[in-house]
């Protein structure tokens, strides 16, 4: 698999954060809320960043690998962030005008050249639509340049949907689009669908005819979805995943986050099922 | 101990025979003489590979820890100081003790493979002794305190109780910015990599203070700080829980003298308990003392 | 050629360690490593350049065991990073081993290479001369020749030294070289010597083939049991000369502090542990087979050559007797 480098970008000190300035926080869901940054004097975002690329967000507490979300021109940069864990309960804290930390960009992010022309089939669970929606708006911001759009989205419950706004009404107005949207349990106030990711998918049944899938979620969904795909004649080279794994210097150094030889941070974090083929099984 | 190895090997030929265990841990050679290593042999045909010998220093109460979470039925073998390992994990709970059948070796006190593999590595300039290893002219305890089956006849401890805390004393002497300073000195070397906890058999916990990180308890800066905390929270965690078998000491890369802490502990909770140490018996629902609260608990150190 | 007398070793040490801080392998108390010549403690210490090795690679010359990497202010919605701590002083390791200077060479690939330069290596990297012992007599554990380590000729050498008894052979390689030549050349001879005769390897290792075969073993049973004896210590990886993980921490008080980073080690559950509690090498199995197929396929996959030295630390220090060296064997023993 060929090295993805740093865009030819030279970032002198890699390791060292920017600090920039949260403009907005959008409470997404119960534990997941949005925080939008850009540069302390107001002078565009830090750096530029792909879809489904990655940035190190940092408070004094400490540092965790977050996916972009998206990037809004030159006016900020959105990371949906879940609260898990020690850095994340500590952001969850924090008001606007907060200085927070970050650096990257990192990892290689999604093809959105190679699946130019392609119908796009998009595969979340849970926070798993936060990398994709980059791609997702993308495609948006590119109409032209892609087919069909199927969404496929689901959470344990209504609260945990996050993005609904665009879920439920940005989305479905966009041409030639589709969007499913489903939750785990039935819920009184409940109109859509109930039930898993992997089997909804399969009733839908979006054809495999030149399309892409594209999906992100826990491990156990995008396992699920897989099989799946493969079932409804999905190829290796039509199906697209994000791997995670625990990360500290995001640059390919500190080790952790290997899969064989490679290493996600800086490897991955986006990968055709065909490459995923060829790692150990550890994904 | 070649007749020892053999009474070894016919009993767990025997157990599995008797399908009374699915599992024997003990001890197998490793490439050279002098190195052994822990052994599981799952197997009748295994159990060829099962061995004591003069290096068969490993406490097997810590490969036992590794099947808390299994089913299987265990036989094991165990010196004195392995025995008291055993005691401690079924004082924890880690283990039932209705899953073991264990058989007791009396020890005549072993070398120390790892100062063999430093001799012969050709690391050292000065060659090592390899006599008995300290922790083995330490022991109090070369006999089983537990078993299902004895092999070989009983020895005697090799050292008188009186000088047992004499380096301890020694230190209890110094002022206490002496003693501070020879602790910081000590610990400073210390270069984290944790063996000495991984190989204590009363190291127990599923998670340790030291791997939370949410909050982190203790730093992971090899400074003296760090260094001190670490090695301060993780003695006193085994006050009244230390079993003297002196892996700890004996593993250290850095040659800090660990079994000085916890000899220290053990004294101090013998005097403030007044109790038997760490693993000496096992009664059935006994804990140790820092395990408990009475309201009779000594407090003139608060 | 140029010979250095052993009579002017400890000049020839003051002399560099008047611009450079000198790492050299001593025996320290209890301490087995590389340390600065300006500790030595004449009476006390041990000069151990005679020896085989020390336990202590000198990698942390270049990868301090801990290293502060930037300072943090915090108040209120502030946060300024006051300080970065990039660390150029000039340094010079003294005496190193083959075996060592490749395993430096294998934390180049890693922090120099692949997109990123990490610049707090990058910065004691640059400022670091390497002065090789060139090693004549392998000891028993050693099988540096099959971990693609030249014992006599170290390649990333600044300059090379050759015990001939009484003096060195001081054998200039690299620009660097002649920079720390120059601070000694007054100590420095010119004269015939001839170099020694290395000696045979005592242990035969064959790697040949090995990182392809582990390609299609990670799930071979053969891990089971080469991993029962482990304990998950991390004393392999920290006295190993080319393991080089490390983690970022952070240590405030109250509103300053700093992050530094520090060397972390693949045996512990804690490595892998993600925020949410997943872990991907959560069983001791997996940590250790990680551990060498680092060493043995992965390294070489991605940098084309194994991220062992062939030094044979760990199976001295290994309390369970793992040996990577019979770990090989049974490799390419296993159907």
């Amino acid at each position: 698999m060929s090295v993805q480098d740093n865009k030819g970008v030279i970032i002198e000190q890699p390791l060292v954060p920017t600090i920039v300035e949260t403009i907005d926080i959008i409470d997404r869901t119960p534990d997941v809320k949005s925080f939008l940054v850009r540069n302390t004097d107001g002078s565009g975002v830090p750096f530029q960043v792909a879809p489904g690329q990655c940035a190190m967000i940092s408070l004094p507490v400490g540092e965790a690998m977050i996916s972009c979300t998206w990037q809004e021109e030159q006016e900020y940069l959105e990371f949906a962030i879940k609260r898990v864990g020690l850095l994340t309960d500590e952001l969850h804290q924090i008001e606007v005008g907060q200085k927070i930390g970050v650096r990257g960009p990192y990892g290689n992010g999604f093809p959105v050249e190679a699946c130019k022309g392609k119908d796009m089939v998009f595969i979340a669970g849970g926070i798993g639509l936060a990398p994709l929606r980059s791609f997702i708006k993308y495609c948006f911001k590119n109409r032209a340049d892609y087919g069909k759009i199927t969404i496929l989205y689901g959470s344990r419950s209504q609260a945990d949907l996050c993005f609904k706004e665009e879920l439920f009404d940005l989305w479905p107005k966009e041409p030639n689009t589709e969007v499913f949207v489903t939750i785990d349990n039935a819920e009184p106030d409940w109109n859509g669908h109930v039930g898993f990711v992997p089997a909804y998918l399969e009733e839908l049944n979006p054809s495999s005819a030149g399309a892409i899938a594209v999906v992100c979620g826990p491990p156990i969904m995008i396992k699920f979805v897989l099989q799946s795909l493969e079932k409804m004649g999905y190829s290796d080279d039509q199906v697209i995943t994000t791997l995670e794994m625990r990360m500290k210097c995001g640059i390919g150094k500190c080790g952790r986050c290997n899969i064989g030889s490679e290493f996600i941070c800086l490897d991955g974090p986006v990968y055709y099922l065909r490459q995923l083929r060829d790692l150990p099984p550890e994904w | 101990m070649k007749e020892i190895t053999n009474k070894i090997q016919a009993i767990a030929a025997r157990l599995f025979d008797e399908g009374k265990i699915d599992v024997f841990l003990a001890w197998e050679k490793g490439e050279l003489d002098f190195q052994t290593k822990a052994y599981a042999a799952w197997n009748k045909d295994d159990v060829q590979n099962i061995i004591f010998n003069e290096y068969t220093i490993y406490n097997t109460a810590n490969t036992l820890l590794k099947f808390r979470d299994t089913h299987e039925r265990i036989g094991i073998a165990v010196k004195g100081c392995d025995s008291r390992g055993v005691v401690r994990l079924l004082e924890d709970l880690q283990i039932k003790r209705d899953r073991l059948y264990i058989v007791g070796i009396p020890c005549p006190g072993l070398k120390d493979p790892l100062a063999a593999a430093r001799n012969y590595g050709g690391f050292n300039q000065v060659k090592e002794e390899e006599g008995l290893a300290k922790k083995c002219l330490e022991c109090i305890q070369p006999n089983p305190v537990i078993y299902d089956e004895l092999v070989g006849p009983e020895q005697v401890p090799r050292q008188p109780l009186g000088e047992r805390f004499a380096k301890v004393k020694e230190l209890e002497q110094m002022s206490a910015d002496e003693r501070y300073d020879f602790w910081e000195k000590t610990l400073s070397t210390c270069i984290r990599c944790y063996a000495c906890r991984q190989v204590c058999v009363a190291c127990d916990c599923r998670t340790c203070i030291f791997d939370e990180m949410k909050p982190q308890w203790v730093g992971r800066e090899i400074s003296t700080t760090d260094n001190m905390m670490y090695h301060l929270v993780k003695h006193a965690h085994m006050a009244g829980r230390c079993i003297e078998c002196g892996e700890c000491e004996r593993v250290c890369p850095v040659n800090i003298p660990l079994m000085l802490l916890n000899q220290k502990l053990i004294k101090d909770v013998g005097k403030l308990y007044d109790g038997p140490e760490a693993g000496m018996q096992y009664v059935e629902g006994n804990k140790p003392p820092l395990s408990v609260y009475r309201a009779d608990d000594p407090d003139s150190f608060l | 050629m140029k010979v250095l007398s052993k009579s002017k070793l400890s000049a020839a040490l003051d002399n560099l360690s008047q611009q450079n801080e000198v790492f050299v392998p001593m025996q320290k108390g209890t301490q087995s490593g590389y340390f600065t010549w300006k500790s030595f403690a004449e009476g006390q210490d041990e000069l151990r350049l005679e020896a085989l090795n020390v336990y202590q690679s000198p990698k942390g010359v270049v990868l301090p065991q801990t290293e502060k990497m930037y300072g943090i202010q915090s108040q209120g919605v502030e946060i300024n990073i006051d300080k970065t701590y990039e660390d150029d002083h000039p340094t010079i390791i003294f005496g190193a081993r083959a075996c060592d200077v490749k395993g430096i060479l294998a934390m180049d690939e890693v922090f120099l290479t692949r997109g990123y330069e990490d610049s707090f290596y990058k910065a004691r990297r640059s400022a670091n001369t390497i002065i090789a012992n060139a090693c004549y007599a392998p000891g028993p554990n050693c099988f540096c020749n099959a971990m693609d380590v030249n014992s006599v000729d170290p390649a990333g050498a600044d300059v090379i030294l050759r015990d001939i008894g009484d003096s060195f052979i001081w054998e200039v390689k690299t620009p660097k070289g002649d920079a720390a030549t120059a601070l000694i050349s007054g100590l420095l001879e010119e004269k015939d010597a001839k170099a020694p005769t290395p000696q045979p390897f005592q242990r035969q290792v064959e790697y040949e083939g090995v990182a392809e075969k582990l390609k299609g073993m990670f799930e071979h049973p053969i891990w089971d049991k080469l991993s029962q004896p482990c304990i998950n210590c991390g004393m392999c990886t920290y006295v190993c000369p080319s393991c080089y993980c490390f983690d970022i921490q952070v240590k405030m008080w109250g509103d300053h502090g700093y992050r530094f980073r520090t060397w972390d080690s693949c045996m512990f559950e804690e490595y892998t542990r993600e925020a949410g509690g997943g872990n991907p090498r959560g069983a001791s199995k997996e940590r250790f087979r990680q551990r060498f197929l680092h060493k043995l396929e992965f390294f070489t996959e991605r940098y084309g050559t194994p991220l062992c030295t062939g030094c044979g630390r760990c199976m001295i220090v290994c309390p369970t007797d793992v040996n990577i060296v019979r770990i090989i064997d049974a490799v390419k023993e296993a159907d």
